[in-house]
């Protein structure tokens, strides 16, 4: 679930602002101190501000579909989402939906597929895409693909009849993209093939001509859970503009809130490495707080296949492409007209040949072989560098290039392309550029004659065509020609690859193995199935919807 | 009988043991009577390097409630590097019905370089053949962004020996803010292998004193030409010719045409070829040169890192 643009770097702090707000009471019974605090007092009545059947938490890529398929069964449905817009990260996502089984577009296309050939792909022992999935999930998600396809269909996602793979586990072509939104001033990246517009906001129009209710700048705090047998989760609290209120779910809540990569605290869980200098993709617009694993977390939801989130597959951890901008996720550009861009600060330099740069670390020191984009570069990135005083992450990447290399590369390094404000800098020299380098997670200054050592040393392996260090291969490019510079170029965190423990109706799970009635959960927030991208939130959102909506008052 | 007391000044906290060169800089100094005198309105002389004279009053005292006794006194070091003594001085006066005899501090202070400078080699040939002269472009940059032009820079060999000088010109190389530069020639070993040069830089004269600079460089020499080496690179599907590949034997390079075609002048000898292409891979060859030669190199493409970079609409 995004947030409404604001920069949200402090991620750690969520959980401990959302148990402040339970210990000081601001709703009503939603509002009891203490463990358990979420669970309301069987006698203590609940005044609702609204109510309705079924409530989704988060109107993206899961909660969408949740809402149009609890509608279509004629549940009373509102969707509350934090952002000021919908849409979630699907909005900038590349609209690739990787759904198979032998739907409608793969079979134009001559492509032969099965739901069993989707659930033996993607249970695949010999790729770590696959091999930590919990199986009844895989076999849930294969059954649902074709539907699943239909159901988009019906509700007007238009695709582009042209497939694209195998992808991953996949042994047959099954991604197909959705059209781009085509109305400019509804994107938030526009014209850069963020084609998850053309998903999300059909689904969208969708879900509110069939009678969802979106209420857009309401942000989820806590889920109220009665504290009698069997404990039926009753509704949630919600601060909208300052003003909390309770909304109550008569048959169930579906937490769509779109993962935890942007909590510091909460990613750490899995993996310690993960300190505050990696950034989000898909911020600014959009921040996974960890929201909705929190809340479910604080009424006993469990975690669930968390292996996959550190199976150093996929999409977890990846390569900044566009340099010199906090946020250079690899296919995410921020142009100028899109509305993000007075927080965004800059496009990046995007860039075509890692030969044309060198990678340092906070120390002014290479690391790694430039042109590797596999988990052995992010290893190195992360690895330990000597800084005693900070023992867990591996700091700040810094690119360094000349200016024979912005040439070949064709950029323009200066503004709006770069952030001068701490992630772009520029000098006479290469002594000068170490000197200029401050950064809020650069914790010590860069020495002027570690890079200036580093630099030379580098050249010389261009000079003999051969990297001695890190087995670049060739090395192509000297770093020479002034002016130089240095552009941040730290790995960007993106796929939510664990979450909470859901059963085959994607029904919450808590620590101990029981249901939490009526608590439903899916999209990034869902563990146990570690498929990248679209597919898995739509599939299993679709489920969540249609099984709360089915549920007994 | 008047009494005579001696007067006692002493630094306070250690005095800066150097300071960059035309900067102020401040000590703290205690003067104190032994016999609780009142001197507050004492004056403490203040002789400079130079020899100049200055008389700091009581009304600098610290305010601390033994400021009485404390005074806090600006210096301002020479502009030129070098290790000076500034004398402070309590004349012979008297107080109270007291004589106080002369009170003495000297205060000796280092002046450094107050700017640094730092050094850009570029636009080095490679490889260079044995024997022949090359040209080279060095630059020099004051960290405070002053006028470097005429300064004089050098570049040594191994053993040190000054290989190439000359004096810095008029104007910044374009693009950068202050890097004043030169293009130097200068003659290439005589035996083929690396070589890791120095570049020297002393500035002196100028209107505020910089500290020198030094750089390293490296430099490929290679034994003279024999025979051309024709590498031709083509997409291994399409065979379609693939332009701007770095074609890569050792120190030997160039970049293909649109014909894909690449042509590099070589001794003999065996070597490994590499391809670079970004979004390709190719295999290391190996490659014998002992007459004119000519290679096809296929290369692969490779699929995008990231599964949405693929689509480019």
């Amino acid at each position: 679930m995004g947030k409404d643009g604001t920069d949200r770097d402090r991620a750690s702090t969520q959980a401990v602002s959302r148990r402040t707000f339970l210990s000081t009471g601001a709703a009503g019974a939603a509002a009891i101190a203490g463990a358990g605090a979420q669970q309301a007092a069987a006698q203590a009545p609940i005044k609702w501000d609204r109510s309705a059947d079924v409530v989704v938490i988060g109107a993206g890529v899961a909660g969408l579909p949740a809402a149009i398929a609890a509608r279509d069964l004629g549940a009373s449905v509102i969707i509350v989402e934090e952002n000021y817009d919908i849409g979630g990260r699907g909005i900038l996502s590349g609209g690739r939906v990787h759904l198979g089984g032998g739907h409608a577009l793969q079979q134009k296309a001559g492509i032969k597929d099965s739901p069993d050939q989707v659930f033996l792909d993607w249970v695949r022992f010999d790729t770590a895409d696959a091999r930590y999935s919990d199986r009844d999930l895989v076999r849930v998600f294969a059954d649902e693909n074709v539907p699943t396809f239909n159901f988009l269909v019906e509700n007007g996602v238009k695709f582009i009849d042209r497939p694209i793979g195998p992808e991953r586990a996949s042994t047959v072509p099954r991604t197909f993209l959705t059209q781009e939104w085509p109305i400019a001033s509804e994107l938030i990246a526009p014209g850069r093939g963020r084609n998850g517009s053309g998903l999300v906001r059909q689904l969208a129009v969708a879900a509110r001509q069939k009678g969802a209710e979106i209420l857009l700048q309401h942000e989820m705090k806590t889920i109220i859970r009665d504290r009698t047998a069997p404990g039926k989760v009753l509704g949630i609290t919600v601060s909208h503009q300052g003003t909390m209120m309770n909304i109550e779910a008569r048959r169930g809540i579906v937490i769509a809130t779109g993962g935890h990569t942007g909590n510091v605290n909460f990613r750490r869980i899995f993996d310690p490495r993960l300190t505050e200098e990696y950034q989000q993709a898909c911020q600014p617009y959009v921040y996974q707080d960890a929201d909705g694993e929190l809340a479910a977390m604080d009424i006993g939801a469990s975690l669930w296949a968390t292996a996959n989130q550190t199976a150093e597959a996929g999409s977890a951890i990846t390569k900044t492409r566009h340099i010199g901008c906090r946020w250079g996720y690899a296919t995410l550009v921020y142009q100028p007209e899109s509305p993000m861009f007075h927080l965004a600060k800059a496009t990046g330099l995007t860039v075509g040949d890692w030969q044309n740069l060198i990678f340092v670390n906070q120390h002014g020191r290479r690391f790694w072989n430039e042109v590797d984009g596999s988990y052995k570069f992010f290893s190195a990135a992360m690895g330990y560098n000597g800084d005693t005083a900070k023992l867990n992450g591996g700091g700040p990447i810094w690119a360094i290039f000349d200016a024979d290399a912005a040439a070949r590369e064709k950029w323009t390094p200066s503004p709006p392309s770069v952030d001068p404000d701490g992630f772009f800098f520029t000098a006479d020299t290469i002594g000068e550029l170490a000197g200029k380098i401050a950064n809020p997670y650069q914790k010590k200054p860069m020495s002027g004659a570690a890079l200036q050592e580093t630099v030379d040393r580098y050249n010389g392996f261009v000079a003999a065509g051969v990297d001695q260090d890190f087995k670049k291969p060739t090395p192509m490019y000297k770093i020479a020609t002034p002016p130089f510079y240095a552009a941040w170029s730290t790995p960007i965190l993106h796929d939510t690859l664990t979450g909470l423990r859901t059963n085959t109706n994607t029904e919450v799970v808590d620590i101990r193995g029981e249901v939490i009635p009526g608590l439903y959960c899916a999209g990034e927030s869902q563990g146990g199935f570690a498929q990248h991208g679209l597919a898995r939130c739509l599939v299993f959102g679709r489920v969540a919807g249609r099984h709360a909506a089915q549920r007994t008052a | 009988m008047t009494a005579v007391h001696e007067i006692a000044i002493e630094a306070c906290e250690p005095t800066p043991q150097d300071v960059a060169a035309g900067a102020d800089f401040s000590v703290k100094v205690r003067i104190a009577c032994p016999a609780g005198c009142d001197l507050s309105g004492v004056a403490v002389i203040v002789t400079a390097p130079d020899g100049g004279v200055a008389s700091v009053a009581h009304d600098e005292r610290v305010d601390a409630p033994e400021g009485r006794d404390i005074r806090n006194i600006t210096l301002t070091a020479p502009r030129h590097v070098g290790e000076y003594v500034w004398h402070l001085t309590v004349a012979e006066h008297e107080v109270a019905g007291a004589r106080h005899r002369v009170g003495t501090l000297d205060v000796p202070v280092k002046a450094r370089p107050p700017h640094e400078t730092s050094l850009a080699v570029w636009a080095i040939p490679s490889p260079v053949v044995t024997g022949q002269r090359f040209a080279l472009k060095v630059g020099a940059k004051s960290a405070a962004g002053c006028a470097l032009k005429g300064q004089r820079i050098e570049i040594r060999d191994e053993r040190g020996v000054t290989m190439a000088s000359g004096s810095l010109g008029d104007s910044p190389w374009p693009g950068t803010s202050a890097l004043y530069w030169v293009e130097l020639e200068l003659p290439a070993p005589g035996e083929p292998g690396m070589f890791s040069w120095s570049v020297k830089f002393d500035p002196a004269d100028l209107e505020f004193p910089h500290e020198g600079a030094a750089a390293r460089f490296s430099i490929a020499i290679v034994r003279p030409p024999e025979h051309r080496l024709t590498v031709k690179v083509i997409e291994q599907t399409t065979a379609a010719p693939i332009q701007d590949a770095q074609v890569r034997l050792g120190a030997y390079r160039a970049a293909t045409a649109p014909s894909g075609l690449a042509e590099i002048m070589m001794p003999k000898g065996t070597y490994d070829l590499a391809v670079w292409k970004a979004g390709y891979e190719a295999p290391v060859t190996s490659v014998a040169i002992d007459a004119d030669v000519t290679v096809e190199i296929a290369v692969a493409a490779l699929p995008e890192e990231n599964p949405d970079a693929a689509w480019q609409m």
